[in-house]
């Protein structure tokens, strides 16, 4: 108990770490994802293929290696990010590009006749996109969402890779050192604590958009 | 001057000529039914007269302006984005699915395009929005979700949000085709009143019924042509062509 109580304070501490890399990479990958989604989806060619290439680039590698080339590989070339915008970066690049096809998936799931009601009442084809396709594209990839955004908490224990404590590598410190299994059984507390929030966001969420079918 | 005039309208979609030189007149007030079997190039003529599928030969004026006409090679020339917006505006169309939006209200369904098109005070829009339900018979369904109405309730909707933009010419697109059987009646309804208010309409519909009652004049088309044309009379009752007369000895027997 006593451990416990030492042991706790620490562990949070690297909670808090992958919290804020958790929250400032939603932050950031869910709207970025949107634009990329629609700028796959783009009528200009080169556009569209240089979307692809981006996430095939960013879905084709480890997000373990673009962690290692953001920080490293960057750095050799002169352009040394700091340890958290380095992990950032990548999550932020490496989501957006899940997150743009989870997207594109949804806005190609919506009829085409509500394109075409949109288009004779005389929208635009931005207010074809805001006002139309978007709210409901989201109602439609919040379960693929959720499943994004319960990976990403257990993602972020990545980042140990590159020298930040972050909860899991914490936890990994304390056990080597105490000789100890506790720090691993509080840690898979702890994402389960985290990931049973999220979930329970997520059913929240799809609670908001059941007003229609 | 014409309400809407087509001369000689082409498309095809691949290898398939789906229009094969389709020339319509339409004058104001005027009720037009367009029959014929399906695959005869009936919805994609309708279609084109909004755009919803560019030609690739052919002239559509509407109100005198033109829309599209055939360029130095003779192929379909559109006029530039801006005037076709602003003639599309004068068309409304109805879908066979409705195509209603889901996520909005009845009510946002109708005040949607008018106050961002049109830019419609939200206090006024509404008024005119249900002004409009009350007209279809569903001011009581204002502030439900489409998915909670009949599919013959959501039509007339969709008819109300069409209005909605004060078109000059309605379009319906089989309106009815999508109902069961006992649902179609009060679309028809609501059709039938526009007639008798003078509104232009051309409907491409599978009710013969209703073409025979309400409609100035029939047309019956074929594998992408207009076979045969005329009053209700005529077409229906006593048509010419060997084609008309088994399309429509078709529809009869299936009753």
């Amino acid at each position: 108990m006593e451990y416990l109580s030492k042991l706790i304070p620490v562990m949070l501490m690297g909670t808090t770490l992958t919290l804020k890399l958790f929250f400032c990479t939603l932050v950031l990958a869910l709207p970025l994802g949107v634009v990329f989604a629609v700028a796959r989806l783009s009528r200009f060619k080169i556009l569209n293929v240089f979307m692809q290439i981006y996430i095939w680039i960013f879905r084709g590698t480890p997000l373990l290696l673009q962690l290692f080339f953001i920080y490293f590989g960057l750095g050799i070339v002169g352009l040394q990010l700091d340890r958290f915008p380095a992990a950032l970066l990548a999550f932020v690049l490496n989501y957006s590009a899940y997150l743009a096809e989870i997207y594109r998936s949804g806005i190609q799931s919506i009829d085409l006749g509500q394109r075409e009601a949109a288009d004779v009442l005389g929208l635009t084809r931005l207010q074809t996109l805001t006002q139309i396709i978007l709210p409901q594209m989201f109602k439609r990839v919040l379960p693929p969402i959720s499943n994004e955004v319960i990976n990403l908490i257990k993602d972020t224990a990545l980042v140990y890779a590159i020298g930040m404590s972050e909860l899991l590598r914490v936890a990994k410190t304390a056990a080597v050192r105490d000789f100890s299994f506790t720090p691993f059984i509080v840690a898979a507390i702890f994402y389960l604590l985290m990931t049973a929030g999220i979930q329970q966001f997520f059913k929240w969420l799809e609670g908001k958009y059941d007003y229609y079918h | 001057m014409y309400m809407l005039q087509a001369i000689d309208v082409y498309k095809r979609f691949h290898k398939l000529e789906v229009l094969k030189g389709i020339s319509l007149q339409v004058a104001r007030g005027e009720v037009i039914a367009i029959i014929g079997p399906s695959g005869s190039g009936k919805s994609t003529f309708l279609r084109c007269l909004n755009r919803l599928e560019t030609v690739d030969k052919g002239y559509i004026e509407i109100q005198g302006e033109v829309m599209v006409q055939n360029g130095p090679d003779n192929q379909a020339q559109y006029s530039d984005e801006k005037n076709i917006a602003r003639l599309r505006r004068k068309m409304g169309m109805v879908f066979q699915d409705f195509n209603l939006f889901p996520h909005r209200s009845v009510l946002e369904n109708l005040m949607l395009a008018p106050v961002l098109v049109q830019n419609i005070e939200k206090e006024q829009a509404e008024h005119n929005a249900r002004a409009l339900l009350e007209k279809v018979g569903l001011a009581y369904k204002a502030d439900n979700y489409p998915f909670e109405l009949s599919g013959g309730q959501q039509q007339r909707v969709a008819i109300a949000r069409a209005l909605a933009m004060n078109p000059e010419i309605m379009c319906f697109d089989e309106p009815t085709s999508a109902l069961d059987p006992e649902l179609t009646g009060e679309v028809l309804r609501v059709m039938k009143n526009l007639a008798e208010e003078k509104m232009t309409m051309i409907v491409v519909t599978h009710e013969i019924g209703f073409a025979k009652e309400v409609a100035d004049r029939v047309i019956f088309m074929d594998e992408g042509l207009i076979v045969e044309q005329g009053s209700a009379q005529q077409v229906l009752l006593n048509p010419q062509h060997e084609r008309t007369q088994a399309f429509l000895g078709n529809v009869l027997m299936a009753r």
